[in-house]
Order: C-alpha cells, then structure tokens, then sequence
C-alpha cells in the first residue's frame, strides 16, 4: 500500500520561504507564547506569516490568539483560518475543540501527514512552527517533511530547563540543521547570563529576552499585544529574524 | 474540497513511479477509500481530472475500492466496525473527515470506554497498486 501524502507536502509548502520551527525539548518554557508573538511581531513588520501549532497535543496558540475554532474552508484543499487580521492559522484544536486529543506517536505522524499534504497556504514570508516539547514524533517528521526548516530555540533561565534544551541543540549541531538563535523566555529582572551562556557555547545569537510578566496572559489577550512591554523585546526578536541568513551551528 | 488536494497528492504520488520508471505508461491505479474519512466521490473525481490535465493518461486507468473502518481497542482488545458506533453527531463525522486521528477525540472502544484504540483498517485515501505498460 502507498500512502500518496508525503509526495504532495513541498508542492504545498512551495509558497513558504521560510519555516521556522519553534522548539525547546523542555515543556512549559513558552513556545505557544513566543512562536505566537514572533509571528505577531514578523507580520508586523510587513510580512505574510503563517502559523502552524504542531502541538496537536496540547494545543493553544488558539487560545493565545484568541482565535474562534471553526472548520477550515475548503478550496483545492483546507485553508488556514484568518486570525488577527491578516494571520493564517493551522491547528488540530480546529478539528478537537477544546477536547482531549489522546494521540499515540502513530496516529501524530498520521495526522501531521495529512494537515501538510490538504492545507493549502497562501505565498507567505514566514510560516511559523509551534512545536511540541519533546524530542519525538512531531519534531522527526517536522525533519523527515518539510523542507528547510530552520529552528528558533526557547529557553529559560531554570537550570533545568537548560540542560534538557541543550540536548536538543547538541542533536540539531550533530544533524547539521540550522538554528537561528535561542529567545530566552521568562527573563529574571536584571538578567542573567546562563541563556546566553548557553548561546555563547554553540555559537548562536540570542535572539531576545522576554521578562517574566504574572500578567502575560492578559497583554496576549489585548487587540495589540506588541503595544506595551512586549513590544521592544518581540520587535528584536523579529529584526534579528528577518537579518539573519546564517548557518548551521557551528 | 478538500477531496482535491488528495486526489492531488494521488497523482503526485504515480507521477513519480512513473519517473522513477523511465516514464513508462499508466496502465492502471488501483486506489482504496477508507470509510472513516468518508471522502466525497464526485469531487474526488472532479480533482483527479483536475490534477490530471496535460498528463497521458486519463481519469479511466484509476479503479476504486471501499475499504470498511474497523478499530482495534489496544486496551481490552475489542475489535469493532465503524458501522453503528453510537454517539457521532454530524459535526464529529465532519472532524473525522478533514483529519481522522479526530476519531480518537470523539470515538471510544465500545467494550472498555478507553480511547487507546488502533484503526485496523479504512482509514483514508491510499494507493493499492500502479500497474506500468511491460510491468
């Protein structure tokens, strides 16, 4: 039996110019809330952004966005929602609501495969990737399907944290794949030096820091969250992301 | 429909056995429907003319097959088919269609309740055979 999905995916993914694949293998650092402002941030800045959550999961980009789920249109294919004015949007939740999505790593690939291969995407600068936590399922076939992804890293200041995502950069270093930077999430006042430490040993810019803010879900909640405190820091996160060209790791 | 987009990726899919074989003619496709996903014939077909302009071969050389969806509870080991699953509304049977994995959010073994449950057999759109002219 062939499966005819996989043979159509770059034919879908053609009108993408780049995609970024938000991820960090620790769970709970922020990537929902960083994949969703950078997007903000990037189209901000004039650009056709795409977003993607993969975190079929345990999705919430919707949530972040505040995004009503309804199902997709159809037109030679299923077409991202329209969120935020001018933001296209893909998620399992369109699908489940807000319903427990119980997936074993068979039925994620399945359904990764079938979202690539029937959403058609409008030419877009940008198509932004919320990954799941986790070295597993979503991330081998975000590397074994799409073409070209470059990964953005989120990190926190916790030790621990850091150490699970500095595998995650020791695997992506042994892959050759590259990765764009690291965006500190959740940033102690007065900042700290182990994010950038950690950027500092495999030669990758920091992107940004985003403080710890008790009242981050409101600012995401507002019509503009880029308008206030997160505006600086999401702005450089996005210039560093239009600049840069770089490799791999080196 | 997005029926389309997998008739698409169908002649996506023989268009590349077919380079890969030195470009040898389609004879025939033999492609199997799943019932879970319930696809739309007609406008499966209509993409699959869509899909296929310009190629030299027609709509004719492709054959369809149904498929039934059976499920396999990897709990309790309770094997059911789709036909007679209680409790599908038609909002949930629209989830199943665009994306199937949408059965384990809305579907439950009938024997245990448990939502840890393969799909045996008929889940979507899946190609049995490419028959090629000398094959």
């Amino acid at each position: 039996m062939i499966d005819p999905r996989p043979a159509v995916i770059h034919q879908r993914l053609a009108p993408v110019r780049r995609i970024l694949a938000f991820a960090s293998a620790k769970g709970g650092v922020g990537k929902s809330v960083c994949s969703v402002l950078s997007a903000l941030a990037l189209r901000d800045r004039g650009r056709r952004v795409g977003l993607l959550d993969l975190d079929f999961q345990g999705a919430s980009a919707h949530l972040l966005l505040g995004a009503e789920l309804r199902f997709p249109e159809e037109e030679g294919g299923i077409r991202p929602l329209r969120v935020r004015g001018s933001l296209d949007f893909m998620s399992f939740a369109a699908f489940s609501r807000e319903r427990a999505v119980p997936l074993r790593g068979r039925e994620v690939s399945e359904a990764l495969l079938e979202l690539l291969a029937v959403t058609v995407w409008d030419p877009l600068d940008f198509l932004v990737v919320d990954m799941p936590p986790g070295i597993g399922d979503e991330l081998l076939d975000v590397l074994r399907l799409l073409p070209g992804p470059e990964f953005v890293i989120i990190a926190t200041p916790s030790a621990f944290a850091l150490q699970v995502v500095e595998r995650l950069l020791a695997l992506l270093q042994e892959l050759r794949l590259p990765v764009r930077g690291i965006v500190e999430n959740m940033a102690h006042p007065g900042g700290d030096t182990a994010v950038a430490a950690l950027a500092a040993r495999y030669s990758l810019a920091l992107l940004g820091s985003i403080p710890y803010l008790p009242e981050i879900e409101a600012l995401l909640s507002s019509p503009n969250p880029l308008a206030g405190v997160l505006g600086e820091p999401m702005r450089r996160v996005a210039r560093k992301l239009l600049g840069d060209a770089s490799g791999e790791i080196s | 429909m997005h029926e389309w987009a997998l008739a698409e990726a169908v002649v996506a899919t023989v268009e590349k056995i077919r380079r890969e074989n030195g470009g040898r003619p389609v004879l025939a496709v033999r492609l199997r429907f799943g019932e879970l996903q319930n696809i739309e014939m007609e406008a499966f077909r209509e993409g699959l003319r869509a899909s296929l302009g310009g190629l030299q071969y027609g709509p004719e050389v492709f054959l369809f097959l149904n498929e039934p969806a059976a499920f396999r509870c990897r709990a309790c080991r309770h094997e059911w088919p789709l036909a007679g699953v209680p409790g599908i509304g038609e909002e949930e049977r629209e989830a199943i269609h665009f994306l199937p994995e949408s059965a384990h959010v809305y579907l439950r073994c009938p024997g245990c309740g448990s939502p840890d449950f393969e799909l045996s057999a008929g889940r979507g759109v899946s190609i049995e055979s490419v028959d090629l002219e000398d094959d």
